[in-house]
C-alpha cells in the first residue's frame, strides 16, 4: 500500500551544524548550494521530499477493494479449475499411444495437480485477505484432485495403470507339483 | 520383431529402452567363429589308401563305413576334401581302388561306378552298372599301363575305361546260379581272370580276353574244402592260385601241396597278399593268419611249387603289406607292447605306440627316403574308431577321434569353480565352530583370493612381454574353471561305439576320453546328470545306462563328467532286465539325485540306495508314478510306486498295432522354466497356459502306407492318470514325425501326401481366463480339460531333426532349431508357429503382436545359424541354457558336430560387441571436468559480482 508523505523526513540534514562540523554529508540532491539561488528556475526542489504536485489517490479502503481481493482470491482458486477444459483439448490431442511426448505430457499433467497441493500452505497465505478463504481453499483443492484425477484418467486410457490381471502376470509363481512323474519307451 | 510375445504396458517401456541395444540376428562377418566352432568327422574307415603318386604327397584317402569319401593332411590330420554320399545301403562303398591320380569306387551295392580326381576331390566321371550285386573289382593292365578297371557281379563282368568310365564289354559269367563267382584278378597280360567257386565242390577259373571278353580258357579244378574264394585263396607270385583248407590246414598252390602248421580250434585261416602294381604280379611273400594272434610269413618259392616258411610271428595281431619302388615292406603288429615291428623282406626295424584299445585295422605306407632307405608311416585304426598317424620312429603324429561322427546322446555339465571360488564357497558350507575359527578362516581364503590376484597379475605381466603370437590360452582339465556367464561347459558325449568324451564348449577340444569295452554294437544309451558341480566338495557325477539289446541287461557307468574318470561309487548289480530309468528330483544326503531302475518284472532298483534314501522313498512312494510304453505291443501303462518299492499299474492305453504303431513319446524336459504362466490378450486380460508337467506328447503313425489312408496321431496323455488330454490325427499324412513338446505347446512336422509337401503344426494348450489352482499342479485334481488350438503350416523343406530353445529363467522367447537336410540349422521364432495368429487382422490381435496368418512358413537365409558351416547329415540338436538369460547354448550332431550359441530375443543383457567404451568413457571424463571447471568458473563469478 502507498503511503505519499510518509518519508517526510527521509532527507538527512546536516546543513544546520555546517560550521561546527569539520564535514557534512550532504544527502539531499542541489541542498549543498544555497537553496535561494536555483528556488526560481529549478521547481522540484522546492517542495519537500515526498511532495507530489498531483493529487494524491484516495487509499481509504472502499467496498470495491474488498470486492477486488475476492475477485483475486476467487481467480487463484478457480485456477486449477480452469485448466481443465485446456487439459481435457490435450489429452486428446497427445492421444494414447505411448511415446515420449504424451508420456510428457502426463507427467506434466500429474505432476502440476501434485504439486499445487502440496504447497497448499502457500497458497492459503495468498487467500488470507479473503472471507471466503475456506471456501476458495476447498476450490481450489478439488480443481487440483480433479486435474489430477483427469491425469490418471489420462494414464489409464495410456494402459499404464496396474488394473488388469495382465499387470500381476509376472508376479504369477508357477504352481508346485503334487506327482513325480517319469518314464519312457521301453529301452 | 518384438522381444518376448507379449507384455504388459509398463514392461513394453523397458523393451523400447532396450531395443536401443539390439543387434542385427545374423552374424557379422568378424564375428565368425568367434562363439561357434565346428568339427568334421568321416566315421570308421573301410578302406584307407596313401597317395603315393608323388613322393612329397601330404594325402591320405579313406573311404568310410558312413557312405563317406574323404582326403586327408597325413601331416596334420586335417580334412582336405570330403564326399557325403546318401546315408544307407544306397550310398555303401564297396571299393576304393587307388592308381595314380584316379579313385575308383563302387558304390551302393555295384549300382555306380565313380572315379574322382584325388587332387582336388573333382569327380571325374559315375559310370551306372548293370545290376547285380557286386562282388570284386581290380585294375587291368595292359603293357605296363593301367587302362581298365574289372567289376565283377554275381552273375556278369564287365570291363571300363579308366578315362571316361564307357563300358568297353560286359559277359554273362557262365552258370552263375551255381558258381559263386567272388574274385577277379589280372596280372598285367591280355587276360582277366574270374575265380568262382561251388561249395565244397569244386573251383572254376575263367580267363577272358580283355580285347572282346571272349573266354579264352576255362578250368575247373575239384576242391572239396573249399567254401569261400574271398578270404582264403589270394594271388601269389606268377599267377599262382595260393588256398588254404580250413579242415586240414593244407596250403593248397595249384597244383596242390601241403605244410604242417597248427591252427587254432575254430578259426578260419585267412590270407594276405599284396599286388602293388596292376600291371605286375603279386610279390612271392605272402601271410597266412592261423590265429587271432598268429601269422606266419611264407614264400613262394620261384618255381612256383614250393613254400618256404621265412619267419614265425606270435603273437602278432595285424599284419600289412606296402610297396616303394622295388622294396616291399610287411607290417607286423604284436600285441605284447602294441608294437609295431616293420620288416622288409629280412631287415627289420621295430618301434612301439602305446594304445590301450585293440586295433581291427592297420595301414602302412612305405616310402623312400632322399638317401633311398625306406622310411614308414602307419595308419592304425583302433575298435573305438579312432585313427592314429604313426610316423617312423614310434612317434604319434595325429589322431582322429571318428567316433564323434556318431553321437548317440549327449548332456552339457557345468564346469566347476575355480579352486578359490569354492574355498570361500566351502566356508559356507562348514559348520560353524565359534567366532574366532571363523574370522581366522575368512581371513586365510581372503589371503588366499589375494595371493591367486596376485599370480594373475604376475601371469599378465609375463605374458605381456612375450610376442603377441606365443601366448596361447590351451584348454585343459586343471585350468577349467567356469566363466562370469556360466557361457563354457562340459560337453559329456556317448558315441555308439561306447566311447565317452568330454568337450569343452568353448573351444571344441577334446579333454578326456573312456573307452568302454564289451559295449554291443546296437547297445541303448541314456546318460543321466545325478549331481551337477553346485555341490562342492561333491564332485560331479553323471551316469550312464548301458542296454544290450539281446540280453536286455543293463549296466551302469558312473563318472565324473568333468574328468572322465570313473566315480568309486558301486552302481547296483542288476540281475533282471531293465525297461526304464527315472530320476526323481529326490536327493541323498550327498546332493545325488535319486535314479530308479525299472525291471521287467516291474521292480524298482533305487541308485544310490543309502538308508537316507530309502526312507525317503517311502515317505514320497505314493505321489512317484512312472510310465513305460511298449511300443510293439502298442501299450502305455503307468505305475504308481509302493512303500516296498514295488509297484502296482494303475492305468493302461492300448493303440492297436494293426492300426497305428507309437513311434515317439516326449515329456517335457525337467530344466524347463515358464516364467510366465499366461499369455496377454488385446484387451489385456489373460489366458493362462496349461502347464501340466505331467503331459506326454504320443506320436503314432499309421502302419497302413496307401497315401489316401495313412495318418498320423498326436495324443497328449496325462502321465499320471492315463487320461489323454487331446487327440490329433492329421489325415492323408506320412511320418517321420519330428515333434518338439514344451511349455503349453507342442509342434510336429510331418509330410502331407495329399499335397506331397511338408508341413508343421502347433497344437497349444490354455487353461482359460480363470486358474483353476494357482498354487499348486496335481494331475488327480483337474476336472477341466483345457482349451486346445492347433494350426498347420507348409514348410518349403523337409526336416532331419528339431529342438527348442531353452533359457535360465524361461523369460526369452523361444525359437525352434530345425536341422534341414542340407546341413543348415534354421532357428525359427516360435512366434510364427503360433495357433493364435488370426486370418483376419483386428485391433486386439495388432495389439497382441500377432502376425497374420499365412500358411507358408518362410525360411530366411538369415536364419541359419550357422551360414555357410554345414553339419552334415544333423542327427540331433541339443540345448542348454547359459547363466545369460539372453543366451542359449546349442550343439548339432550328426556326422560333424557344431556348437554355437544363439539369441532368441536378441542380447538384451549384453552390451554390444562393438560397444565404444573408449567414446562413451572419454565424453563423461569430458563431461565432468567442464562440470568441474564451469563450477568453479561460476564460483568465481559470483565472487565477483559480490565485490562490486
Amino acid at each position: 500500500m502507498a503511503t505519499p508523505g510518509g518519508q517526510g523526513g527521509g532527507a538527512l540534514s546536516t546543513r544546520g551544524g555546517a560550521r561546527r562540523m569539520k564535514w557534512a554529508l550532504e544527502l539531499t540532491l542541489g541542498n549543498a548550494r544555497g537553496r535561494g539561488d536555483r528556488q526560481s528556475n529549478q521547481g522540484d526542489v522546492m517542495y519537500p521530499i515526498g511532495y507530489s504536485d498531483k493529487p494524491v489517490p484516495d487509499t481509504s479502503i472502499q467496498e470495491s477493494d474488498k470486492n477486488l481481493v475476492e475477485k483475486r482470491c476467487w481467480d487463484v482458486a478457480l485456477g486449477p479449475l480452469k485448466q481443465i477444459p485446456m487439459n481435457l483439448f490435450i489429452m486428446y490431442m497427445s492421444g494414447n499411444t505411448i511415446s515420449i511426448f504424451p508420456i510428457m505430457m502426463v507427467c506434466m499433467m500429474a505432476w502440476r495437480p501434485i504439486q499445487a497441493l502440496m504447497s497448499m500452505s502457500a497458497t492459503f497465505k495468498l487467500l488470507e485477505n479473503s472471507n471466503q478463504q475456506w471456501l476458495q481453499g476447498l476450490v481450489y483443492s478439488v480443481g487440483n484432485l480433479l486435474g489430477s484425477a483427469l491425469a490418471i484418467y489420462k494414464c489409464q486410457s495410456m494402459g499404464l495403470l496396474p488394473t488388469h490381471s495382465s499387470d500381476w502376470l509376472a508376479f504369477i509363481e508357477p504352481p508346485v507339483r503334487m506327482e513325480i512323474m517319469g518314464g519312457g519307451m521301453v529301452l | 520383431m518384438k522381444p518376448p510375445a507379449k507384455m504388459s504396458k509398463p514392461t513394453s517401456l523397458f523393451v523400447i529402452f532396450f531395443s536401443l541395444f539390439v543387434m542385427s540376428e545374423a552374424v557379422f562377418e568378424d564375428q565368425v567363429g568367434k562363439f561357434d566352432w565346428r568339427q568334421q568327422y568321416v566315421g570308421k574307415t573301410l578302406f584307407a589308401h596313401f597317395d603315393s603318386h608323388s613322393q612329397s604327397s601330404k594325402k591320405l584317402f579313406l573311404a568310410t563305413d558312413k557312405n563317406i569319401f574323404a582326403s586327408f593332411n597325413s601331416r596334420t590330420g586335417e580334412l582336405f576334401w570330403r564326399h557325403v554320399d546318401k546315408a544307407g545301403p544306397e550310398g555303401t562303398i564297396d571299393i576304393l581302388l587307388l592308381h595314380g591320380q584316379d579313385a575308383l569306387m563302387v558304390v551302393g551295392g555295384g549300382r555306380l561306378l565313380r572315379s574322382w580326381d584325388t587332387n582336388m576331390g573333382g569327380l571325374n566321371w559315375e559310370a551306372v552298372l548293370d545290376t547285380g550285386s557286386f562282388q570284386a573289382a581290380c585294375f587291368v593292365a595292359m603293357q605296363d599301363t593301367v587302362k581298365h578297371v574289372a567289376v565283377l557281379k554275381k552273375a556278369a563282368i564287365s570291363l571300363h575305361y579308366l578315362t571316361n568310365g564307357h563300358q568297353k564289354w560286359v559277359e554273362n559269367l557262365p552258370d552263375s546260379d551255381t558258381v559263386q563267382y567272388q574274385a577277379v584278378y589280372s596280372g598285367g597280360e591280355e587276360e582277366v581272370y574270374v575265380l568262382g567257386v561251388v561249395p565244397n565242390s569244386h573251383l572254376t577259373i575263367i580267363a577272358y580276353s580283355l580285347e572282346d571278353g571272349e573266354i579264352i580258357k576255362q578250368r575247373s579244378v575239384e576242391a572239396p574244402w573249399l567254401s569261400s574264394v574271398e578270404s582264403s585263396c589270394v594271388v601269389v607270385g606268377h599267377g599262382v592260385l595260393m588256398c588254404v583248407d580250413t579242415a586240414t590246414l593244407a596250403l593248397y598252390a595249384l597244383p596242390i601241396q601241403s605244410l604242417d602248421l597248427e591252427v587254432s580250434p575254430g578259426f578260419q585261416p585267412v590270407l594276405v597278399s599284396s599286388q602293388p602294381h596292376p600291371a605286375r604280379s603279386p610279390i612271392s611273400e605272402f601271410f597266412l593268419q592261423l590265429g587271432p594272434d598268429h601269422h606266419v610269413l611264407l614264400q613262394l618259392n620261384a618255381d612256383g611249387y614250393t613254400i618256404a616258411p621265412l619267419r614265425d610271428f606270435q603273437p602278432a595281431f595285424l599284419v600289412s603289406f606296402s610297396t616303394t619302388g622295388e622294396k616291399t615292406v610287411a607290417a607286423v603288429m604284436t600285441p605284447k607292447n602294441e608294437t609295431v615291428k616293420k620288416k622288409k623282406n629280412v631287415a627289420s626295424c621295430m618301434w612301439s605306440y602305446s594304445s590301450d584299445v585293440f586295433p581291427p585295422q592297420l595301414y602302412v605306407h612305405a616310402f623312400l627316403k632322399k638317401d633311398d632307405s625306406v622310411g614308414y608311416r602307419v595308419l592304425v585304426q583302433t575298435q573305438d574308431h579312432a585313427l592314429t598317424f604313426i610316423q617312423q620312429p614310434g612317434r604319434v603324429v595325429w589322431t582322429r577321434e571318428e567316433a564323434l561322427a556318431d553321437v548317440v546322446t549327449m548332456e552339457m555339465v557345468d564346469l566347476p569353480l575355480t579352486g578359490t571360488q569354492a574355498e570361500l564357497e566351502g566356508e559356507f558350507g562348514k559348520k560353524a565352530d565359534g567366532l574366532f575359527p571363523m574370522v581366522l578362516k575368512r581371513l586365510s581364503s581372503q589371503v588366499i583370493l589375494l595371493q591367486a590376484w596376485l599370480a594373475h597379475l604376475w601371469k599378465l605381466f609375463y605374458e605381456a612381454r612375450k610376442p603377441h603370437g606365443q601366448v596361447k590360452n590351451e584348454v585343459t582339465i586343471e585350468t577349467l574353471s567356469r566363466d562370469e556367464f556360466n557361457l563354457q561347459k562340459m560337453m559329456v558325449m556317448v558315441t555308439a561305439s561306447g566311447k565317452l568324451f568330454g568337450i569343452d564348449s568353448k573351444s571344441g577340444s577334446i579333454l578326456w576320453k573312456h573307452y568302454l569295452e564289451n559295449v554291443q554294437p546296437n547297445a541303448v544309451f541314456k546318460l543321466i546328470v545325478q549331481r551337477t558341480t553346485a555341490h562342492f566338495p561333491h564332485p560331479p557325477q553323471c551316469t550312464l545306462l548301458i542296454k544290450d539289446k539281446d540280453t536286455g541287461l543293463a549296466s551302469l557307468h558312473v563318472f565324473n563328467p568333468i574328468f572322465g574318470r570313473k566315480s568309486h561309487i558301486a552302481p547296483p548289480a542288476l540281475p533282471r532286465p531293465i525297461l526304464q530309468s527315472l530320476l526323481l528330483p529326490v536327493i541323498d544326503q550327498d546332493y545325488a539325485k535319486v535314479l530308479l531302475l525299472v525291471d521287467d518284472q516291474y521292480k524298482v532298483t533305487a541308485f544310490p540306495s543309502t538308508k537316507n534314501v530309502l526312507q525317503q522313498l517311502q515317505e514320497m512312494a505314493s505321489s512317484i508314478f512312472f510310465y513305460l510304453i511298449r511300443s510293439d505291443q502298442g501299450n502305455l501303462s503307468g505305475f504308481r510306486l509302493r512303500k516296498d518299492l514295488s509297484t502296482e499299474r494303475i492305468w493302461e492305453v492300448v493303440l492297436p498295432t494293426e492300426v497305428q504303431k507309437i513311434v515317439a513319446v516326449n515329456g517335457k524336459r525337467p530344466n524347463e522354466h515358464v516364467h510366465s504362466q499366461g499369455r496377454v490378450m488385446g484387451d489385456r486380460s489373460v489366458l493362462y497356459k496349461y502347464l501340466n508337467p505331467n503331459l506326454l506328447a504320443v506320436v503314432t503313425e499309421s502302419t497302413d502306407a496307401h497315401p489316401e489312408r495313412a495318418f498320423v496321431g498326436v495324443f497328449l496323455v496325462d502321465g499320471v492318470t492315463g487320461r489323454i488330454i487331446h487327440e490329433a490325427v492329421q489325415r492323408k499324412a506320412r511320418g517321420p514325425v519330428h515333434f518338439v513338446h514344451s511349455e503349453n505347446w507342442v509342434v510336429y512336422e510331418y509330410w502331407n501326401t495329399k499335397s506331397r509337401r511338408n508341413e508343421f503344426s502347433v497344437l497349444e494348450l490354455f487353461e482359460g481366463t480363470e486358474l483353476y489352482n494357482s498354487t499348486v499342479f496335481s494331475s488327480l485334481d483337474r476336472p477341466h480339460l483345457p482349451q486346445v488350438l492347433q494350426q498347420t503350416y507348409i514348410f518349403p523343406s523337409p526336416i532331419t531333426t528339431m529342438e527348442a530353445t531353452l533359457t535360465e529363467k524361461g523369460i526369452t522367447s523361444r525359437h525352434l532349431l530345425v536341422g534341414l537336410p542340407s546341413g543348415a540349422i534354421l532357428s525359427l521364432p516360435k512366434m510364427f508357429l503360433d495357433p493364435r495368429r488370426p486370418e483376419v487382422v483386428t485391433e486386439h490381435s495388432r495389439e497382441e503382436n500377432l502376425i497374420p496368418y499365412a500358411p507358408e512358413m518362410p525360411i530366411r537365409t538369415e536364419w541359419f545359424i550357422n551360414y555357410n558351416q554345414t553339419v552334415a547329415r544333423v542327427k540331433g540338436i541339443y540345448t542348454a541354457p547359459s547363466g545369460l538369460e539372453s543366451t542359449c547354448l546349442v550343439v548339432a550332431y550328426g556326422l560333424d558336430i557344431y556348437q554355437t550359441r544363439v539369441y532368441p530375443s536378441k542380447q538384451f543383457d549384453v552390451l554390444k560387441d562393438d560397444y565404444d567404451y573408449v567414446l562413451i568413457s572419454s565424453v563423461l571424463f569430458a563431461l565432468f571436468f567442464a562440470t568441474m571447471i564451469s563450477k568453479r568458473l561460476a564460483q568465481v563469478k559470483l565472487l565477483n559480482r559480490a565485490w562490486r
